[in-house]
Parts: C-alpha cells; sequence; structure tokens
C-alpha cells in the first residue's frame, strides 16, 4: 500500500479518546469572508463534493464548500435507531412522476457533511472497463469520453483512503483490496452456500469498513445500523475520510448554507459565485470558480433555478441536456425463509457480492446485466417489504414476528439512460420560495427484464440455499446521471474533466456527471471521478490567480 | 390480505424484553427510543372526526383490537400526527397524490364517505368486519381510482406511515425477536443459528406464516 497518510491524513485527525468528532479542528477551521474572492467554491459536501475540497485545498486552493445540511458529529447527532434517523435524508419536498416513479427520501438521497455516504450501505464496488463504452459494445447506453484506464489510478487511490474490505476481486479488472475481508454474518453465510450450491462466484465485499484499525477509526463492531450513519467512524464517509485533512489543509465547510442560484456574469458568461441562504439571510459567496456537487436531482434542479438572459432554459442547458439521462438501478430485493434463525440484522448489510451477471450474456433476450449483494433490512423496512406482498392487519404481524428467519438479497440491475427520464422544474416551491424537482421515470423492455432476471437468479440462489419461500419488492436505488459527461455540448453538459460545455469556469462534480451506471454501486466512481477532475484543474492552473 | 382467525397470537419470544439492555445504550439513542413509551404526544393535526377514522384504520392495519389502556399498545395515530404536525415526511410524493397532510386528511374523509354509503354508517362507527371491508377494497382496487386517487398511492401512504409507526415502538420489537439499539454494545456472534446472551430463541421457529397460509 502506498503511503495513506501522506495523500490523505483524515483518518489521523480524528479523536483517540472514544469520541468520533475533533471538535478543535472545526473550531480552528479558517474562515473566509463573502466579499472575498476565494478560488474555488464548492456545492455540496457529499461524495463528489468532498474529494473535490480535500484535493484542492491540499494544492494549495482557497475553498469554500457550501452544505444545505448539518455539520454532523456521529456522538450527538446520530442514533442506533431506523425511525429516528430521518433527518438524514433530504426530505425538503419532491415530486415524482412517469408510469414507474421512484421514491426519494431514505432510500435515495442524503443531506448534511458527508453527503447520501453518510447513510449509504458501504459497498464500494469499481465499475468495469465495458462500463464506459456500452454503446460500441452493446450498442445500448452511451460511450463516456473517457475509459477504465483513465480512472483506475484513481479507484485504487480511493479505495487506499476509504479503505476497502473484501476478497481479491475476480471480475471487470480484477484487483485486490487494501484491507482483509470481515468475517460474515447469518445473512452473508446465507449467499455464500447458495451460490456454492448453484456453481456461481460470490466473494466477501467489497466494503468500505475498517477492518482492523486505520489511523484513529476503530474497527466495526457489526451492530448492522450502517444505513442510519455509522456512530463507530468505522464506515467511510467523507466526514471522516476527506473533510478532516481539508480543513487541515485550509478548506472551509460552511454548513446550514443552502445554495439557491449560480450567478453568471451575463457579459463575461463566467461564473461569479454562487447565492445561498444561511439562517433565513441571503448571503452571496465570491469565488472565481465554482463546483455543483449537490447529487442528481439537486443539481440539476440549481442548473435549472439559475436561468438568466444568456440562460433562459436553464444554466448550461443550451441543447436541452440538463436533467436528461437521469438513471436508477432496478433494485429489487427478494427474501428467503429458513426454519433457522438467520438474524440478519447482526453484521454490516453490506457483506457479500456476485457480479456474475454483471456482463452482456449473448444468450439472453437483454443486454448488460445485473449484480446481486446482500442487504439485511431493519423493522421499518423489512415492513415495507411485508407489506408490499399484501399483507396487512393480522398477517402482517404473523409474517413480522417470523423475522429473524428470513435472509435478504438485493440485485442491482443496469437501468439505461434515457432521456425522457429526468428532472424538471414542479410549480410547488420550496420553502425558499423555488421551484422543487420534478422527477420523472419511466422503464424501457430491457430495464424491466433485468428486473425479473434478477428476481429470478435471486430466487434460485435461496432455494439453493434452503429457503422454503420467497418473496420480492420492488426498490430503486442509486440515482447518477443528469449532468452527464459527453464528447460535446450537443450531448452533455460538461467534457471528460467534469468542465461544464456552456461556462468555461464551472464545474459539475458529483454523480450527475455519470453517463452510464453499470450495475455497480456509484460512490467510488464518483469519488474517483471527483479525484481525477481536481487533479486534472490541479495541474493545469498550478497556482491560481 | 388480512387472516382474520381469531384468537391470541402466540409469544414467539417469551421473555424477551430489549428494555433490559437499554442500561448498555449510548445516552442520544437511549432519548430518543424511551420517548416512544412515554406518554404519546397530544394530537395535534387530525380534527376529532378525523382522528376516530385514523384510529379505526390503524386498528385494522395493525390488527391492534386489544384494550386501550394496555402499556403495550403502540400509539399509532398520535405518532403519525406528530409526524403530520411537523411536515416530517418521507420527501417525495406522487404527482397525482396532494402533499402528505392533505392526502391524509382526504383519504380519512373518503373513508368516512365510503363506509357510510355502504353501510350507512360512519367508518369508526362501524364494525371491524365492515372496516375490514373497505379497507381491502382499497386494496384490491390496485392501480384504479378510489374516490379521485390512485388507489394504491393511497395504499402506500397509509401503510407507509402506519408500519414506520409501529414497527418503531419497543413493544413490536419485543414481538419479533429484534434487539433494538447496539451501540455502543455491537454484536460478537452474528451467524446462522447464533444468538448473543440477551436474545431469546423463536419458541415457534417451524411456525412458518408462509406455509400456514398454504
Ligand atoms: C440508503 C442508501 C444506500 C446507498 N448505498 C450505497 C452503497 O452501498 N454504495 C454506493 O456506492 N452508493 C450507495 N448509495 C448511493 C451514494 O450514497 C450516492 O450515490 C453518492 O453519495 C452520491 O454522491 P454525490 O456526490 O452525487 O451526492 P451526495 O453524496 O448526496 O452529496 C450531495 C450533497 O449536496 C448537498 N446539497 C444539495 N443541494 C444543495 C444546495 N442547493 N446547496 C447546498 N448543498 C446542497 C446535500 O445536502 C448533500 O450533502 C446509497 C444511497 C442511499 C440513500
Ligand atoms: S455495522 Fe460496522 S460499519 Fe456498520 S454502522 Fe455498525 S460499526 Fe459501523
Amino acid at each position: 500500500m502506498t503511503n495513506v497518510r501522506a495523500r490523505n491524513e483524515s483518518a489521523w485527525l480524528l479523536p483517540t479518546d472514544g469520541t468520533r468528532t475533533n471538535h478543535r479542528l472545526r473550531e480552528d477551521m479558517r474562515r473566509f469572508a463573502d466579499t472575498e474572492e476565494v478560488d474555488l467554491v464548492v456545492v455540496g459536501c457529499g461524495a463528489g463534493g468532498s474529494v473535490m475540497t480535500q484535493r484542492l485545498a491540499r494544492s494549495g486552493w482557497r475553498v469554500v464548500v457550501l452544505d444545505a445540511g448539518p455539520f454532523w458529529d456521529p456522538d450527538s447527532d446520530w442514533v442506533s435507531d431506523e425511525a429516528g434517523s430521518h433527518h438524514l435524508y433530504w426530505t425538503e419536498p419532491r415530486v415524482i412522476a412517469g408510469a414507474n416513479p421512484v421514491p426519494l427520501g431514505s432510500n435515495n438521497s442524503g443531506r448534511g457533511v458527508g453527503g447520501s455516504m453518510v447513510h449509504y450501505a458501504g459497498y464500494t464496488p469499481r465499475f468495469h472497463p465495458s462500463d464506459f463504452e456500452t454503446f460500441t459494445r452493446d450498442g445500448v447506453g452511451a460511450d463516456w469520453p473517457l475509459d477504465y484506464t483513465d480512472l483506475k489510478g484513481y479507484y485504487r487511490a480511493i479505495e487506499e483512503e476509504l479503505p476497502v474490505a473484501g476478497e481479491k476481486w475476480p471480475w471487470g479488472d480484477p484487483h485486490s483490496y487494501p484491507h482483509r475481508p470481515h468475517p460474515v454474518g447469518g445473512n452473508g453465510e446465507i449467499f455464500l452456500r447458495g451460490a456454492l450450491a448453484m456453481g456461481i462466484t460470490a466473494k466477501v465485499g467489497p466494503v468500505a469498513i475498517t477492518n482492523g484499525r486505520f489511523g484513529n477509526r476503530p474497527h466495526c463492531i457489526y451492530r448492522g445500523f450502517c444505513l442510519q450513519g455509522c456512530k463507530v467512524n468505522a464506515k467511510a464517509s467523507p466526514l471522516i475520510t476527506h473533510i478532516p485533512d481539508a480543513l487541515a489543509h485550509g478548506a472551509e465547510v460552511r454548513a446550514d448554507a443552502m445554495v439557491t442560484r449560480v450567478e453568471v456574469d451575463q457579459r463575461t458568461g463566467r461564473a461569479t459565485g454562487v447565492h445561498y441562504v444561511r439562517g433565513g439571510v441571503a448571503h452571496f459567496q465570491r469565488a472565481a470558480m465554482v463546483a455543483i456537487a449537490g447529487y442528481s436531482i439537486e443539481t440539476p434542479r440549481l442548473l435549472l433555478n439559475s436561468a438568466s438572459a444568456r440562460f433562459p432554459d436553464g444554466l448550461c442547458n443550451d441543447f436541452d441536456q440538463v436533467g436528461r439521462y437521469l438513471m436508477v438501478q432496478g433494485a429489487p430485493q427478494t427474501a428467503g425463509r429458513f426454519d433457522a434463525e438467520v438474524r440478519m440484522y447482526k453484521s454490516p448489510p453490506p457483506e457479500v457480492s456476485s457480479e456474475e451477471f454483471y456482463e452482456t450474456d449473448p444468450s439472453k433476450p437483454y443486454q448488460r446485466g445485473f449484480s446481486i449483494q446482500t442487504v439485511s433490512p431493519l423493522p421499518n423496512t423489512w415492513a415495507e417489504h411485508v407489506a408490499a406482498q399484501g399483507h396487512w392487519g393480522r398477517s402482517l404481524r404473523e409474517y413480522m414476528s417470523d423475522y429473524v428467519h428470513w435472509s435478504c438479497l438485493g440485485a442491482l440491475c443496469e437501468f439505461l439512460p434515457q432521456p425522457d427520464n429526468r428532472v424538471t422544474l414542479a410549480e410547488e416551491k420550496d420553502r425558499h420560495g423555488l421551484p422543487v424537482a420534478r422527477f420523472s421515470y419511466t422503464q424501457c423492455d430491457n430495464d424491466a427484464a433485468l428486473m425479473r432476471a434478477a428476481q429470478a437468479a435471486m430466487e434460485d440462489l435461496l432455494h439453493a440455499a434452503g429457503a422454503d419461500e420467497v418473496i420480492t419488492i420492488d426498490r430503486f436505488a442509486h440515482l447518477v446521471g443528469g449532468a452527464r459527461m459527453a464528447a460535446d455540448e450537443q450531448h452533455g453538459v460538461v467534457d471528460s474533466d467534469c468542465r461544464t460545455f456552456a461556462v468555461p469556469n464551472l464545474l459539475i462534480t458529483d454523480g450527475s456527471v455519470l453517463p452510464t451506471q453499470g450495475s455497480a454501486n456509484p460512490a467510488l466512481t464518483i469519488m474517483a471521478v471527483a479525484a481525477r477532475a481536481a487533479e486534472r484543474l490541479a495541474s493545469r492552473r498550478s497556482h491560481p490567480d | 390480505m388480512s387472516d382474520t382467525a381469531p384468537g391470541p397470537r402466540p409469544d414467539r419470544f417469551p421473555g424477551f424484553d430489549v428494555l433490559d439492555q437499554s442500561r448498555h445504550w449510548d445516552s442520544v439513542t437511549t432519548g430518543v427510543v424511551l420517548s416512544r413509551i412515554e406518554m404519546p404526544p397530544d394530537i395535534r393535526f387530525f380534527t376529532p372526526d378525523e382522528q376516530a377514522v385514523a384510529a379505526a384504520l390503524c386498528d385494522q392495519l395493525l390488527d391492534q383490537h386489544g384494550d386501550p389502556e394496555d402499556p403495550t399498545r403502540v400509539p399509532v395515530v398520535n405518532l403519525i400526527d406528530s409526524r403530520l404536525a411537523e411536515q416530517q415526511t418521507d420527501g417525495w410524493r406522487y404527482q397525482d397524490m396532494p402533499e402528505d397532510a392533505q392526502a391524509w386528511r382526504d383519504t380519512l374523509a373518503a373513508l368516512d364517505r365510503e363506509a357510510t354509503n355502504r353501510f350507512g354508517v360512519g367508518f369508526a362507527a362501524g364494525s371491524r368486519a365492515q372496516q375490514a371491508m373497505v379497507i381491502q377494497a382499497v386494496q384490491d382496487l390496485g392501480s384504479a381510482d378510489w374516490h379521485g386517487l390512485v388507489a394504491q398511492h393511497v395504499w402506500s401512504l397509509w401503510s407507509r406511515y402506519a408500519c414506520t409507526a409501529f414497527y418503531s415502538h419497543p413493544s413490536a420489537w419485543n414481538e419479533i425477536g429484534f434487539p433494538g439499539p447496539a451501540y455502543p454494545r455491537g454484536y460478537k456472534n452474528p451467524g446462522v443459528d447464533s444468538r448473543e446472551p440477551f436474545e431469546v430463541p423463536d419458541a415457534f421457529p417451524d411456525d412458518d406464516p408462509v406455509r400456514s397460509s398454504r
């Protein structure tokens, strides 16, 4: 392993006394005035925004990152409880539409420093080389303006910084992980047993959960509340993997600051800063450069809400590309019933995966594929799974009382990018008076075929492990796209370095830029793309003026 | 589908009480969880008429027909009412539904109308069997229209709020064998058929609801 600490000291900047937050580092944080033109202002302190902030702060840039949510302290702000974690989600109003509307909130997006990675599960697989050229290979989706080899070094770097634990990975570009695989709990055991019986390869990992100490981060205590925020500091999120190092290098994190509009000089066409509201007061932060990283819904919404005389249909929207080609992964969840007690709530939900069905199989009637992973829902989410079978009243209570006997798997199906799956502005306004996002989704035939194929594969696997009955709920996860990367401005919003085609000093550095999604969970790729964009930006301007 | 077989549900985890472990929880989580077994929050959002219909609906959805004074009873209606009063939504709504608070008011009124049309009495005053028929009819409609709304979106609203309120309560965890909060203690014995000293084995492991329903 290369010397991570020399590149990113975050894990060593956390406390050693059993508390989780270095309050001193936050108190001593550098603070910029609104009127000072900083080198870079970043909108959103999640997966993409945090990496951007940390990398450029390290390069000597004066960086401010604004986030609409709080600067979390895991000790006082997070609980070991499902319903009590509601405040981790982005729950400002949004409207969902289309033939297959996708529920948002808890299942899809977060807020505050750390972004959605505060309550993501923690799976961190790489994309496969094929994901970067699905159009050339399979005639579907889109080709990226960069390929796997452009990202490979950044994947490795981020895997070391999180760090990722898992077995040697045989799929895509085979690789190993910096931390050994975790021991598995009941759900992982069932998955491995079923896979063995069916002759399918399944591997433990890859999860961004420390196995052993990493800097001052302790190891996982297998408490199963990863989707409620890790109170242990074992599961990686930018709050502990990138922000401490950014602060130590002079970046400012300005939390509870909702950006309402990106300002563009109508004469020069350059971005001049961002308008934001903090504590009810409107501010304007001046900046020489702006990077938007607000997630696949809020990033397009902010662009559309930043319309001006020069950009009447929304910022960077000259070619009607903003908000389009948004993707979710089809995430059917199939559970199997065992006479033995599985107690899937013990251990992190992310344990074991298989990418055996990831690539296009010419013998199948659909293109591209899916992956399978353990999911292990806690009681509230499990009740949703059971209620979806139509149970209510007494039968719901009886099914629920059987919780300890169930094992649960989830698939990630590669839904294809389509122009009409998009974010537009709704009539409804939020409390800032800004139109809220309307997110419309309709599956294509290939998407629907993948959902059923993935369900069948999970049913077979659970039966092979000994399940006497299986039940499935259709879910959707991981939004990416909406301001995609492309070769030119007729087909996307940014270039391969995440620079917008329309505004020379405006970047987009979050999941919105992904043109395809593979069947891999996206956070690692979002971070790798941001790390690459940051490095290219810093090398172009070795010292910003 | 709601099986109406009479009789008490079996106690599958005899003697298991998650609160026995509460001294091992961190203080922030303890505060959040214990607040749920304190006096339920006052009704602030529902009108008295709405409250009565909501109570009958939730009793049906969660099969809570026992003694209203029973301390293990989950105050589902109060918990839903609090969320609506505080606009604590899930962060999205279907385009064809009003926002959640209004959707609750509208659908409770529709339940009352429906019961009056069918049986000549309001929903809350109807018999349990009559209430169950009205509810089942909504579920059976699927994507068809119910009082101007898509029936399955109405069902989604009711069941999401009701299940979250119910399965956040320690009484419900006791019933399903789930130990609740696990910080800072964690688990030492994950794995199939492995238990922590404080977990209680299922007394009826063969009581498979799937098998028995066939
Ligand atoms: C339940 C769940 C499980 C998941 N599991 C996994 C997993 O196992 N593996 C994986 O790879 N991915 C997972 N994901 C997805 C992953 O977390 C996201 O894809 C990723 O975090 C997205 O990164 P981002 O940079 O695009 O946005 P985010 O990380 O969401 O960051 C966006 C930030 O911008 C802020 N923001 C938005 N708008 C504004 C504004 N106008 N002004 C100021 N701030 C703003 C938000 O508050 C937020 O903090 C999961 C997600 C969820 C919800
Ligand atoms: S299971 Fe491990 S990684 Fe997940 S929340 Fe608990 S301690 Fe953190």
